[in-house]
């Protein structure tokens, strides 16, 4: 493989990722065959040994979509760090994946439930006044501040045990490709 | 020794072994990469991944210097936590080692 070869690789395994992040990895790469040409070394030769562009951009790219989760936490960078350790495409996480699409799609039913309630609540507060339903005015108005606290709690406890999955697969992920895909490639 | 072993104990130390070097000095990726292929025979392409993740988790941080050839080269160099990280990490190797030692010595 050439330089342009391997480099032309790696770019397109990148692509989709920042610009200034790609600029970063290629720029490293490229120095490497400046330095290795420097040193007396071919093109092919230092392609080699630096081993399949294809596999070092799906490195690349999930550990920058894991250190975006760190960063920010919100549904994009959690789908993009999913997404970055499903890219792996390692066999036990193909796997894993009907456990996980359970697991989200569980956690997407009861946040849909917590919004309704907290909508329901809201109606209760709301319309208890012009609306005279068991419990008169006041009981109204007070069943819908409870709904509402309680369905506000539950969203938040949700939120807590949807942060620690994603950490969980993120540790996942990050001993996954430091430890076993590397050895499962070579 | 069983190849996937092999790959799996190096990949694991792989990062103790950079922060040995920079330990002794500042280094670019090159010299370390090609310094590791020849020590511990590992492919020089996962020296970036693994520089990325350990500049990600603040073990070193970087600088730009003039090269006699050539453009500027990016050096490493150890942050004060790289600095801890490869003192605990040095002794848990050692320990470990020596467990694995004395075993294997009384076997024989």
């Amino acid at each position: 493989m050439t330089r342009q070869e391997f480099m032309t690789k790696l770019r397109g395994g990148l692509a989709g990722l920042p610009p200034l992040t790609i600029a970063d990895v290629t720029a490293d790469y490229e120095a490497h065959f400046t330095e290795g040409l420097a040193a007396g070394r071919n093109e092919a030769e230092l392609a080699a040994a630096l081993g399949d562009p294809a596999r070092l951009a799906r490195e690349l790219r999930a550990e920058a979509g894991l250190k975006a989760w760190q960063e920010t936490r919100s549904p994009s960078t959690a789908a993009t760090a999913v997404f970055a350790v499903l890219g792996l495409g390692a066999i036990d996480i193909i796997f894993l994946l009907p456990i996980l699409m359970g697991v989200a799609g569980t956690l997407f039913g009861l946040f849909v439930a917590v919004i309704a309630c907290l909508v329901a609540g809201a109606c209760m507060l709301v319309g208890g006044p012009f609306y005279h339903g068991p419990g008169g005015v006041v009981g109204m108005m007070f069943a819908g501040l409870g709904l509402m606290a309680a369905s506000a709690s539950v969203g938040a406890l949700l939120t807590l045990v949807t942060i620690w999955l994603m950490n969980g697969l993120v540790w996942y992920g990050r001993l996954h490709y430091r430890l076993l895909k590397p050895a499962m490639d070579s | 020794m069983n190849e996937t072993i092999q790959v799996q104990l190096k990949k694991g130390v792989l990062e103790l072994c950079v922060l040995a070097l920079l330990s002794t000095g500042d280094g670019y990726a090159y010299d370390i990469a090609s310094r590791l292929a020849k020590g511990v025979d590992m492919g020089e392409g996962t020296i970036y991944p693994l520089m990325r993740r350990m500049q990600a988790d603040g073990l070193v941080d970087t600088y730009l210097q003039e090269s006699p050839s050539g453009p500027p080269r990016k050096y490493y160099r150890l942050t004060e936590a790289g600095r801890a990280s490869f003192i605990a990490q040095k002794a848990e190797w050692t320990a470990f080692t020596n467990a694995v030692g004395a075993i294997l010595d009384g076997v024989q």
